[in-house]
C-alpha cells in the first residue's frame, strides 16, 4: 500500500497515525528511496476523485508532508515546482486549509521572490474572494496565517504591488469581509494594520477604516471553557491599534466614535474614550488640532454629569491626551484648544460650589498636569478671575469651592514644576515658574481665611489649610520667611485652638507640619520646635492638662526622617528637668510614652546603623540607672507599674537592633540594672528581696524580649528557669510583676534552649520536686506557669507538644480547676507584643496549624464523652483556640465544629466565650455559608436570643452587636430558600433591637433589619441581571 | 433631570455625633494618640482574672434616639437624580428634624417630625424623596415611634399638596405597591448604612 491509501485509511480513524504516516513519507524523501515526483504521481489519482473530501484529504497529506521535510531537503526547483502546483488546486473549492499550510511549510524551507508573492497573493484574491465562503474556521485560518505572513516578511513586494495597481487595496480589503471567528479576527487586525500604519491608502481610507471599525464595539464573551484563550480585551486591544494607526482615519475615526459616545451601554463609552485617547496620542498634533474643541465639547459631559466614575476619568485623560499632543506642536493650536476650556471652567467657578465647580476643578488638575506651557495658559486664564470671584463672593461656601479650584491648580503646578525635594516633570524649571506672580495673593487670601474665620467653618479652613501646604511645596516658590509663616499658623492652631467638631483641622495641622518638615526641616525646627516647647511646662504641680494635645502634636512630628532626632533630643530634656523637678506620674507618664511613639515611629531610623548610633548611651541607660537607683536621685515616679512598662518599652525599642556583642555588655546586667548589689540578692533569685525591687522585673522582662538569641544571659539557663518558676509563684506578688516573670519563662525558653534540648527543658519542672503536671496539686499559680511555659514551645512547634498536650487537655475535667484550665487556653494562639519575631523569637510558620490539629479534634472528641457539668470547660477551651486560629485552618473542620460553636452560645456568665463563637460563626458564614446552611434554624433562634434581651439574661452590647452582625451575614451569603423560612420571625423580632438602649446595637440592629427586609426582593434582583 | 447642577455641602461641615461625645470622653484634650502604644494584647492582659469587663458597667447607661440619630439614617439616603446623598444636598438637615415626646406619662407614643427642602422650589421628585425618608424610618425606628415627613414650608411650590400626599396612610400604601417606584426607593436606600 502506498503512504496516499495508507494516510486517507487512517485520516477518519486516527489522526495522529495519519500523522505518522506522512511523517515516513517525509522521512524516505531524503533518501534515494522515495522521490518527489513518485510521490507526486501517486497523489494524482486521488487529486483528481470525485469525492471532494478525498480531494481534501490528499492535500492535507501533502501539506503535512512538506511540514515534515527538513530544511534544504527540496531544492530550489522542487519548491517553484510545488508551489505552483499547491496554487493550482486553489482553484479547487475543496482543500484550501491544506493548500495554504502546504504553501506555509514551503515558505518555511525558501525565501521566495517577490513576483511570486504578488503571484501567490493574486491567485488568493481570484479564486477564493471573499474568504467568508469557506464555513469552517479551520479552512480560514490557514489562509489567514499565510497572508499575514507575506503582510510581515514582504511589505516592499506587497506594497510596491499596490502602488502599481489600483484596485489591489480595495480588492484586499473586500477579501476579508465578514470574517466573525475571534481567532481569525486577531489575524484580520493584524494583516489590516500594515497597509494602515505603511501605505499610502489615500482614496481607500474610508474603505479601510470601515473594514476594521464594522467591529466596534468588541462585545465578544469568551465561551468559559475556552480553549484558545482570546479575550475581548485582546480583540479590543487590536482594534483599538487599527482605529489609531493613521491621522488618515481622523475624519471617519472622530465623528463615528463620538456618534457611539451617546451609546446608553457603559462599555461602549468606556471603549470609545479608551480609543479617542489612543487616537489623539497617535494622530500627531496637526490631526488632532482639527478636533480638538470638537472632542472637547463632547468629553466635557462625561465630566461635568458624571454616570459612571471610571467613565469620568477616562475622560479626563482623553482631554489631558489632547493637551499633551498639542504640546508637541505649535503655540496657536494649544491655546485654541485651552481657550474655550478656561472660558467654560470660569463660568463654572461663578456658581461654585456646585457639581460642576468641582468637576471644573477635575478638569483643570488633570489637564495643568499636562506641561509647563500647558500650566502657564491655564493659571493665567483662570486665575485672576477667581481671585475676582473670590473677593466679591458673598457667602463662605462658594470661597470654599473657588479655593478647592486653586488647591488643585497648585497641586498640577507641582507635578509640573516640582517641590523642594524634587524636581518636576519639566526639569528644572521653577525660576519660570509663573504661579510666583499670583504667589502674594494666594498666601494672602489663604492665610487670611485660616486665620480669621470663624471655627465652625471647617470645610473653608480646611481647604485653606490644604492651599497653604500646597504652596509650601512648589520648588523655590516661598520664601523660608513666607514658610515659617504657615508653620506658625498650624502650630498656633495645635496649642491655641479650642477642639471643636471632629478636630479636623487640628490634624490637618499636625499632618501639615509634618509635610513641610519633609521639605524644610528647618524652618519647623526653628520656628514651630520653641513654640512646642514653651507649652511644655517642667513640672506640672498645677495639674493642668494642657500639655497632652501639645505633646502629641509633637511626638508624631517624630515621624518626619530629618527632624526625628531633634524631636527625641528635645523630648529627652524635657523628661529629665521633670524628673527633676519631680513631676507627677501623669506627666511623666505622658512624656515617656511620646518618646516612645515617636522611636516607634522612627524605628527605621533606629535600625540604621545601630552600631554607631547613640540612643542607647543617650536616653536608654540613663533611664536603666535611673529606674534602679535608691538615692535621691530616684524620682518617686518610676515607682509605678505602667511607667515602668513604658520604661522597658522605650529600652527594648533601642536595644532591639543592636549587636549581639553590644546586647552581651547589657545582658550581664539584666537583674542587676547597673545596681551595685550582686545579683543573686535579687528577684527572682531571692524571692525574698526588698519590695522595690520587684518591680524592676518589669524592666528586665522588656530588656530580656529585645535580646537576640545569641546573647550570653547572665547565669545557667537551668538555674535561671527553676528561679523564675520559684519566683512567680510567690502569693505576694503584684498581677504585673507576675505577668512580667511569667513572660521570661516564656522568652527564656523560646529564645534561648537550642533545638535538640527543647525535648527535654521541661523535665526537671515535671519531675520532683515541682512535679508541675500532676493533677493533684494543680492551683491557678500552677497553671499560669503551666501556659507560660506551653506558648513557647507551641511557637517553636516542638514534637514534644504531643505529649504535653494530652496531659493539659486531661486538666479540663478537673473539678476544681477545670474552668481556669479552659480559660488559659486562649492564651495560647492569642498574638503577643513581647514574644515576637521582631524580638528574635523563634517563630515556626505552621504553629497554629500545629496546635489546631493536635488540640481540637481530641478537645471535640472528650466533650462528647465528658460529663455535663464538664462539657462547658471544653467549649469554653474551643473557643479560646478558634477565637485566634485563622480561618482556612478550621475550614476543614467546620462541619464537626457547627454544633459544638451553637452549643457555645447557650452558656451562660460566658460572655467572651460567646463572642469568640459567634465570632468564627461569623468567619464560616463569609467563607463558607454552605457548611452551616442545615444549622441555619438554630443559628437564626440564638443569634435573635443573644441580640436582645431575654427573660433571663441581657447579653452585653459586645455579644449583642457580634450577635447582630453575624445574623446580617446570613442572607447575603446562605441560598435564598434557606434563609427565606426565618424571614418573618427575624424581621418581627428584631424591632426589639431597635430600641435597644445603646446606640451602637441599635445601628447594627438596622443594618440587619434591612437586610433581611430584602430577602423576598433577592430574587427579582437575579432575574432583572 | 430637574435641577442638574446642585450646590453640595462639604462631608466636614455635616453635623455629626462624633462632634460632642469625643470631647466628653477625653477630658485632657488630647487625641488619643498614645492610647495605642502599647497592643491591647500585652503581656498584663491576664484571662484567667478578668470575666468583668469595662463594657459591663456602661451597659447601664441608656442612650436615646435622638434627632442625630434620625439624621444619621436618613441623611446616606441617595438622591434620585444625582449620585448624592441628601445630607450633602441639605435636602435634610438636622435644625429640621424634631422628637416628641409621648403627650401624655400613659402613653408611649413619640413622634418624629422631618421637614425635607427640595433643592429647587418645582422639585418633581420631591414626592418621591419624602417617600424615601418615610420608608426608611420606618424600617429602622421601634413601633413607638410615629413617623411624620413633610415638605418644608415655602420650599416648594406645591407644598401643601406634596404634604397631604405624603401624610395619607392610603396613598402612601398604595404607592409602595407601585413596582416601579419601589425600584426607584430601593436605589436611594440602596446607599444606607
Amino acid at each position: 500500500m502506498s503512504d496516499i491509501q495508507q494516510y486517507l485509511l487512517d485520516c477518519d480513524r486516527n489522526k495522529r497515525e495519519a500523522s505518522s504516516v506522512a511523517q515516513r513519507s517525509a522521512a524516505r524523501l531524503q533518501t534515494p528511496d522515495l522521490k518527489l515526483l513518485t510521490l507526486i504521481e501517486q497523489l494524482a489519482e486521488y487529486c483528481n476523485s470525485e469525492d471532494g473530501a478525498t480531494r481534501a484529504k490528499t492535500m492535507a497529506y501533502l501539506a503535512e508532508v512538506l511540514g515534515f521535510v527538513p530544511q534544504k531537503v527540496l531544492s530550489l526547483q522542487q519548491r517553484i515546482l510545488l508551489c505552483d502546483f499547491l496554487l493550482s488546486r486553489l482553484e479547487d473549492s475543496e482543500g484550501l486549509g491544506p493548500c495554504a499550510k502546504g504553501l506555509m511549510a514551503l515558505e518555511e524551507r525558501g525565501k521566495w521572490d517577490n513576483e511570486r508573492v504578488v503571484k501567490i497573493m493574486e491567485t488568493l484574491l481570484a479564486h477564493t474572494s471573499p474568504l467568508r465562503q469557506y464555513k469552517q474556521q479551520s479552512e480560514r485560518y490557514p489562509v489567514l496565517r499565510l497572508v499575514d505572513t507575506l503582510m510581515a516578511r514582504y511589505r516592499d513586494a506587497l506594497r510596491s504591488h499596490h502602488e502599481a495597481s489600483t484596485d489591489f487595496l480595495s480588492r484586499f480589503i473586500a477579501y476579508f469581509d465578514g470574517e466573525k471567528d475571534p481567532r481569525n479576527l486577531m489575524v484580520v487586525f493584524s494583516i489590516l494594520k500594515v497597509p494602515m500604519a505603511e501605505w499610502n491608502i489615500g482614496a481607500e481610507a474610508q474603505e479601510l477604516f470601515d473594514a476594521v471599525f464594522n467591529y466596534f464595539p468588541i462585545t465578544f464573551r469568551p465561551p468559559p471553557d475556552d480553549p484558545y484563550g482570546i479575550t475581548a480585551q485582546d480583540l479590543k486591544d487590536r482594534l483599538r491599534d487599527c482605529i489609531a494607526s493613521t491621522p488618515d482615519f481622523a475624519p471617519y475615526a472622530f465623528p463615528a466614535l463620538l456618534d457611539k459616545l451617546d451609546s446608553t451601554a457603559m462599555n461602549t463609552k468606556r471603549d470609545v474614550l479608551h480609543s479617542i485617547t489612543s487616537c489623539v496620542v497617535e494622530y500627531g498634533p496637526r490631526t488632532t488640532s482639527l478636533y480638538s474643541i470638537t472632542l472637547w465639547d463632547a468629553l466635557k459631559f462625561e465630566i461635568l454629569n458624571v454616570q459612571e466614575e471610571d467613565l469620568a476619568h477616562e475622560a479626563l485623560d482623553g482631554l489631558a491626551a489632547i493637551a499633551r499632543t498639542l504640546s508637541q506642536g505649535t503655540s496657536g493650536p494649544l491655546n485654541a484648544y485651552l481657550r474655550p476650556i478656561i472660558k467654560e471652567c470660569n463660568e463654572h467657578l461663578e456658581d461654585a460650589p456646585t457639581k460642576q465647580s468641582e468637576a471644573s476643578a477635575r478638569i483643570l488638575h488633570k489637564i495643568a498636569d499636562v506641561s509647563a506651557e500647558v500650566t502657564n495658559i491655564l493659571l493665567a486664564g483662570i486665575l485672576p478671575n477667581l481671585f475676582h470671584l473670590f473677593q466679591t463672593a458673598e457667602t463662605m461656601a462658594k470661597r470654599r469651592g473657588l479655593l478647592e479650584v486653586l488647591v488643585q491648580l497648585i497641586r498640577a503646578n507641582i507635578s509640573v514644576y516640582g517641590d523642594w525635594r524634587s524636581m518636576g516633570t519639566d526639569g528644572e524649571q521653577a525660576a519660570n515658574n509663573p504661579l510666583a506672580q499670583y504667589r502674594d495673593q494666594a498666601l494672602e487670601i489663604m492665610v487670611n481665611g485660616l486665620e480669621t474665620a470663624p471655627v465652625n467653618e471647617v470645610s473653608f479652613r480646611l481647604v485653606c489649610l490644604e492651599g497653604l501646604l500646597q504652596l509650601s511645596k512648589v520648588r523655590s516658590l516661598l520664601s523660608d520667611e513666607s514658610v515659617g509663616r504657615i508653620t506658625q499658623l498650624l502650630h498656633s492652631v495645635v496649642i491655641h485652638e479650642e477642639p471643636y467638631g471632629k478636630n479636623e483641622i487640628k490634624e490637618a495641622s499636625i499632618d501639615g507640619l509634618v509635610e513641610i518638615a519633609h521639605q524644610k526641616p528647618q524652618v519647623v525646627v526653628d520656628k514651630a520646635f520653641p513654640a512646642f516647647m514653651a507649652q511644655l511646662p517642667d513640672t506640672d504641680v498645677d495639674g493642668s492638662k494642657a500639655y497632652v494635645p501639645v505633646l502629641e502634636a509633637f511626638a508624631k512630628l517624630g515621624s518626619e526622617d530629618k527632624i526625628f532626632d531633634t524631636v527625641i533630643l528635645r523630648l529627652k530634656n524635657k523628661f529629665s528637668s521633670a524628673v527633676k523637678q519631680n513631676a507627677s506620674s501623669a506627666y511623666i507618664i505622658a512624656l515617656l510614652s511620646a518618646i516612645l511613639y515617636a522611636l516607634v515611629q522612627g524605628a527605621n531610623k533606629l535600625e540604621q546603623n545601630p552600631e554607631s548610633s547613640t540612643y542607647y548611651q543617650d536616653i536608654a541607660l540613663p533611664l536603666l540607672q535611673r529606674t534602679s537607683s535608691s538615692d535621691a536621685s530616684h524620682p518617686e515616679a518610676l515607682d509605678d507599674e505602667t511607667t515602668l512598662d513604658l520604661v522597658g518599652r522605650i529600652c527594648s525599642t533601642i536595644i532591639r537592633s543592636r549587636s549581639v556583642h553590644q546586647q552581651n555588655a547589657i545582658a550581664t546586667e539584666l537583674y542587676t540594672l547597673f545596681r551595685a548589689t550582686p545579683q543573686a540578692e535579687l528577684p527572682p533569685f531571692n524571692p525574698n528581696a526588698p519590695l522595690d525591687t520587684h518591680r524592676s522585673m518589669i524592666v528586665s522582662t522588656h530588656l530580656l524580649a529585645s535580646f537576640r538569641k545569641e546573647a550570653t544571659l547572665p547565669c545557667e539557663l537551668q538555674l535561671l528557669i527553676s528561679s523564675l518558676a520559684e519566683y512567680v509563684q510567690q502569693p505576694s506578688l503584684s498581677n504585673a510583676v507576675r505577668a512580667a516573670s511569667l513572660r521570661q519563662i516564656s522568652l527564656v525558653i523560646n529564645k534561648f534552649y537550642p533545638t535538640a534540648a527543647l525535648k527535654t527543658c521541661m523535665d526537671p519542672l515535671l519531675s520532683a520536686p515541682m512535679q508541675l503536671f500532676n493533677q493533684e496539686k494543680l492551683d491557678p499559680p500552677r497553671i499560669r506557669l503551666i501556659f507560660a511555659c506551653l506558648k513557647a514551645i507551641l511557637l517553636r512547634s516542638s514534637p514534644i507538644l504531643s505529649t504535653l498536650y494530652p496531659s493539659l487537655l486531661s486538666f479540663l475535667a478537673h473539678p476544681q480547676h477545670g474552668r481556669t484550665v479552659a480559660h488559659g487556653f486562649a492564651t495560647l494562639l492569642q498574638p503577643d507584643d513581647l514574644l515576637s519575631k521582631q524580638n528574635h523569637c523563634l517563630i515556626s510558620g505552621l504553629h497554629k496549624q500545629k496546635t489546631f490539629a493536635l488540640l481540637v479534634p481530641s478537645i471535640t472528641q472528650a466533650f462528647r464523652d465528658a460529663t455535663p457539668e464538664n462539657k462547658p470547660n471544653y467549649l469554653v477551651a474551643l473557643s479560646g483556640i478558634l477565637k485566634w486560629t485563622p480561618f482556612d485552618i478550621v475550614v476543614g473542620e467546620v462541619a464537626v465544629l457547627a454544633s459544638l460553636l451553637l452549643q457555645s452560645l447557650d452558656l451562660q456568665r460566658e460572655d467572651a466565650v460567646k463572642e469568640a463563637a459567634i465570632g468564627t460563626l461569623t468567619a464560616v458564614l463569609q467563607e463558607r455559608a454552605s457548611a452551616i446552611e442545615e444549622h441555619a434554624g438554630s443559628l437564626v433562634a440564638r443569634l435573635l436570643a443573644n441580640a436582645t434581651a431575654t427573660a433571663t439574661a441581657i447579653p452585653p452590647p459586645k455579644v449583642r452587636v457580634a450577635a447582630l452582625r453575624c445574623l446580617t451575614l446570613m442572607p447575603e451569603k446562605m441560598k435564598l430558600e434557606v434563609v427565606l423560612p426565618y424571614r418573618k420571625q427575624v424581621v418581627r423580632r428584631l424591632t426589639a433591637a431597635l430600641d435597644d438602649r445603646k446606640r451602637g446595637v441599635r445601628g447594627q440592629a438596622v443594618r440587619c433589619r434591612s437586610r433581611w427586609l430584602g430577602v423576598d426582593e433577592v430574587g427579582d434582583e437575579d432575574e432583572d441581571e | 433631570m430637574d435641577n442638574a447642577n446642585p450646590t453640595i455641602l462639604n462631608p466636614s461641615d455635616l453635623p455629626s455625633r462624633r462632634a460632642d461625645s469625643s470631647l466628653k470622653t477625653r477630658d485632657d484634650g488630647g487625641t488619643g494618640l498614645f492610647d495605642n502604644l502599647i497592643p491591647h494584647y500585652n503581656y498584663l492582659s491576664d484571662p484567667f482574672d478578668s470575666p468583668v469587663s469595662p463594657s459591663d458597667s456602661e451597659d447601664d447607661s441608656l442612650e436615646d434616639i435622638d434627632a442625630q440619630e434620625i439624621y444619621d439614617l436618613i441623611s446616606s439616603i441617595s438622591d434620585p437624580e444625582h449620585p448624592l446623598s441628601l445630607g450633602s444636598l441639605a435636602v435634610v438637615n438636622l435644625p429640621d428634624i424634631h422628637i416628641q415626646p409621648p403627650p401624655s406619662p400613659r402613653s408611649s407614643i413619640s413622634t418624629v417630625l422631618v421637614e425635607v427642602t427640595p433643592t429647587i422650589t418645582h422639585c418633581s421628585l420631591a414626592t418621591v424623596i419624602g417617600l424615601g425618608v418615610r420608608v426608611r424610618l420606618e424600617q429602622a425606628l421601634p413601633p413607638r415611634f410615629r413617623v411624620d415627613v413633610r415638605i418644608k414650608k415655602g420650599t416648594h411650590s406645591t407644598d401643601e399638596a406634596v404634604n397631604k400626599q405624603l401624610g395619607d396612610k392610603e396613598r402612601v400604601a398604595a404607592a409602595l405597591e407601585n413596582g416601579t417606584l419601589m425600584g426607584v426607593l430601593q436605589k436611594m436606600l440602596a446607599t444606607c448604612e
